[in-house]
């Protein structure tokens, strides 16, 4: 179990890494909050590495802000929530901006993907990231006048991991945290004992893993009629696909750094459009004050427009390309073949045309310092024919050869479809595009399913706040998203080793292993990761969280 | 006449039954299921399949349709599995709504092409004429989507006369809602003003034809009485028949209206419904629309009988 003696020793061996280069600043911040340091706390390692202390967790907008107002209205524009809003099983991002205004974790994140204490006021993990010992936060209350306790932080997470629950969050979960590793020590501590060590496991009770909510322990289901959450807003009136209206909470535990309750807003009105053209237009005619994720795809005109602002945040989203090992000619090729793809790409010009260069470049493994800080280097893959040709006479390949890549019409995947199929042409790589609805591809069981069956696909993943969740979801072995089927014995010891240290030095050695491992093996492409957008009227303030859809409305003010 | 209404109503129940059968077979080859529907891609397969037993999903066809069929009979249209929402009020609520944005498009369409068809053919082949039936057919030719966009970027975005949704906020009162519901009845306007504007023209210009009307002019009637009396009433028999096939694409076909004016209606409930495989809540929607579409049918002929005493008399 983790004692203020480790946490001070691991404190002390943070600030070492840094005073040795070995280590950047940022990443003592987001190490330092995965063992819940408070960010004063966190702070002061930054200050005794010398400097000054970058601890402030406010949004790009706030660099500046005017004076909180108190009181008043805003109206958000959303796309509408699919199912019937429940917490459990939400997975649509309308819904999940909804339960996020009345709902909470234990643990929240801040505009640069590190935590911050929510209904836990603290948390450390063992040596070796085993168990998990978090104190919550006394005094807070449900908007039902019920206090927020231990039994139900172990009511909500078992709700979460129980099959019959329907929770997208037993997904991320399974194979960490089983039904009965949740227990209360006492009223206010919850350990949870882990099936294996999970040095990120603070992220998977944070909103990146959205189901996680903590609701009362009496929950048992309609969270429409009975929205009970301790979030800083209450749920007043709700329309279907059309309208949500929440009220301030009075009885919410927040304040600001001042000390004045939170949250400023009174009312925030949330109005649903399907449509992203018609949701941008409500934007541009003053109707709606802010859209908490933007899509790139018809944004040019948001940022033309003198009344709003566009706010951009280093998102970690991506586009996964993955080659399925099962299927010809991935199956019965060297991994060569999946190399030559990958040289085939001119990112910089993927990333031009999709997202007008405003996102970052990706090579191909998520250790990627310019998203996840503190990462390894990789080295960079550009364009490169002659490379790829080589490499396609080594897999046996020197005439070329014909590919089929599956892709749903859905966001800018069928443009990133067409981009590799000219992209690859010159290299003798003739892609066939074979395109389906959204619902085509992700429908079907496990074993028919196009998304994880068919012989190469694009697959959106929307923004994880570390490379090793993405990489537990998708790379390890048997896990039910691995689209690339890939079994990499080296690489799944390197990644349980990796999540086993809470120690940086030997991390940073497996992340660097693990790295090399994925790009050099290349069972899937990441070429690039989607800054997020959030549009707002530029009188509009404080909105926090790291730029999509989890946004955070208690510190939102709007000015005259 | 009682004969035809009579014969017409009967012949409802069969197509409503074939339509009903039509839906939940095209629902069954639409891909994915309800249970993933419900559960999103991130829930695992076991917990989709548990959900889809929970729910009967993994039925047959032929079970469900059954289950469903004596619900929609005795009333009980129950909840939508996908969003536990009552079929029967969202349904009717999203009905309402369509009903109320066709007929205001109607009210607006249907005098102004009749009387700009009508003067077109008044005045065939003159340079009005040709002006009128260019103009309107231009404006067929324009995608609603396109209309649309560039409507409300002109007349909310740009000049902010008109609201950019089409929904009022919560206590509008009838007229507030019928000024939320202008703009997006003008790409409508823009869609059937040629249509049926050509119509009338086509309608005026062979009733003036007729040997009929040539005598009454001959025989010293007054021009107005000639147009009034005589060439109206017989040139409006296939405009009502157009208008009355149109009733049905207004209220149920206005999809891309309906989402980019971020308009509740029966359109939108369809799509959605279809798209997340909501099988009652589209069964009950496209019924409600087929009989809407026969009822405007049908009186649609009713009111072409009373134009045309032939047809009420069989002959």
């Amino acid at each position: 179990m983790a004692s203020d003696e480790f946490k001070q020793e691991y404190g002390q061996h943070l600030v070492d890494q840094v005073l040795k280069g070995q280590m950047t600043r940022r990443q003592l911040l987001v190490r330092a909050t995965v063992f819940g340091f408070s960010m004063t706390a966190a702070g002061s390692l930054l200050a005794a590495c010398g400097g000054t202390s970058a601890t402030s967790t406010s949004s790009p907008a706030a660099s500046g802000a005017p004076k909180p107002v108190m009181g008043g209205t805003l109206t958000g524009v959303i796309p509408p929530s699919i199912t019937d809003m429940d917490p459990v099983t939400i997975y649509d991002q309308g819904g999940i901006v909804l339960i996020q205004q009345v709902c909470e974790y234990l643990i929240a994140l801040d505009d640069k993907n590190a935590l911050k204490a929510s209904l836990a006021e603290s948390w450390s993990g063992s040596a070796d990231a085993s168990t998990w010992t978090f104190k919550l936060r006394q005094g807070v209350k449900f908007n039902d006048g019920s206090p927020m306790e231990a039994a139900d932080v172990v009511a909500s997470m078992e709700r979460v991991v129980d099959p019959k629950s329907g929770s997208g969050a037993l997904a991320a979960l399974q194979g960490i945290l089983s039904p009965g590793g949740t227990k209360a020590v006492d009223t206010y501590t919850v350990e949870f004992s882990l099936d294996k060590p999970f040095a990120d496991f603070p992220y998977l009770v944070c909103q990146s893993s959205y189901n996680t909510v903590i609701l009362p322990r009496t929950y048992n289901g309609n969270f429409v009629k009975k929205p009970v959450g301790t979030g800083p807003f209450m749920l007043k009136s709700y329309n279907a696909k059309q309208q949500a209206v929440m009220v301030k909470n009075p009885t919410y535990w927040g304040k600001d750094a001042a000390g004045n309750q939170l949250p400023y807003l009174d009312q925030v009105t949330w109005k649903m459009v399907q449509d992203e053209s018609a949701a941008n237009l409500q934007l541009q005619s003053g109707a709606v004050d802010f859209q908490p994720q933007t899509v790139f795809q018809g944004s040019q005109a948001l940022f033309a427009d003198a009344n709003l602002r566009v706010d951009i945040y280093p998102g970690t989203g991506i586009r996964e390309v993955a080659f399925n090992l099962q299927k010809d000619p991935w199956k019965s090729a060297p991994k060569e073949l999946r190399q030559a793809v990958a040289y085939c790409l001119d990112r910089k010009a993927i990333n031009q045309a999709l997202y007008a260069g405003r996102s970052n470049l990706g090579y191909d493994t998520f250790w990627e310092p310019t998203v996840f800080p503190g990462s390894p280097t990789p080295p960079e893959r550009a364009q490169d024919y002659a490379k790829a040709k080589q490499l396609l006479t080594t897999a046996g390949f020197a005439s070329g050869t014909t590919i089929e890549l599956t892709v749903a019409k859905y966001l800018e995947n069928p443009q990133l479809a067409q981009l590799i199929q000219q992209q690859c042409k010159p290299a003798g790589i003739k892609v066939n595009i074979n395109q389906i609805s959204y619902d085509a591809f992700y429908a079907g069981t496990a074993t028919t399913t196009p998304w994880l069956n068919a012989p190469m696909v694009i697959v959106e993943w929307g923004s994880r706040p570390t490379p090793g969740v993405f990489a537990q979801a998708m790379l390890m072995p048997g896990v039910p998203w691995n689209s690339s089927h890939w079994d990499n014995k080296d690489f799944a010891s390197t990644f349980n080793s990796y999540m086993g240290t809470t120690d940086i030095p030997k991390r940073t050695e497996y992340a660097t292993k693990l790295s090399q491992i994925q790009q050099d093996d290349t069972p899937i492409l990441v070429p690039f990761y989607i800054t997020q957008l959030r549009t707002q009227k530029k009188t509009v303030f404080g909105i926090q969280g790291p730029g999509n859809f989890y946004c955070i409305m208690s510190e939102a003010f709007k000015t005259a | 006449m009682l004969r035809l209404i009579g014969r017409r109503l009967l012949l409802m129940v069969p197509t409503l039954i074939l339509a009903s059968m039509l839906i939940f077979a095209l629902a069954e080859v639409l891909p994915g299921d309800v249970g993933r529907s419900i559960l999103g891609p991130y829930a695992t397969q076991q917990q989709v399949d548990i959900l889809n037993h929970t729910l009967g999903a993994d039925k047959p066809i032929y079970e469900r349709y059954a289950v469903w069929a004596k619900n929609f009979v005795t009333g009980n249209w129950g909840h939508s599995p996908v969003n536990q929402l009552p079929i029967a009020s969202t349904v009717m609520r999203a009905l309402a709504n369509s009903l109320l944005l066709a007929g205001f498009a109607l009210v607006i369409i249907v005098p102004l092409s009749i009387l700009i068809g009508v003067f077109a053919g008044l005045r065939r082949d003159s340079f009005l004429d040709r002006t009128i039936t260019i103009s309107t057919l231009s404006m067929t030719v324009i995608p609603e989507f396109v209309s649309g966009v560039i409507l409300i970027w002109l007349f909310a975005v740009q000049l902010k006369w008109l609201p950019v949704s089409a929904t009022p906020p919560d206590g509008a009162n009838f007229f507030e809602r019928l000024y939320y519901l202008i703009l997006p009845a003008i790409p409508l306007m823009f869609l059937e003003l040629g249509y049926i504007a050509r119509m009338a023209r086509v309608g005026t210009v062979q009733v003036l034809s007729m040997p009929y009307i040539r005598t009454a002019v001959l025989k010293g009637l007054p021009r107005r009485r000639v147009i009034f009396g005589h060439v109206l009433r017989n040139a409006m028999v296939p405009t009502v028949t157009v208008i009355g096939s149109q009733v049905g694409w207004l209220i149920g076909g206005l999809v891309v209206i309906e989402f980019l004016f971020v308009y509740p209606g029966i359109g939108q409930l369809m799509l959605l419904s279809a798209q997340q495989k909501d099988v009652p809540t589209l069964e009950a929607s496209v019924l409600m629309v087929a009989v809407i579409y026969m009822a405007a049918n049908l009186i649609a002929d009713i009111v072409v009988a009373l134009l045309n005493p032939r047809i009420r008399m069989g002959g």
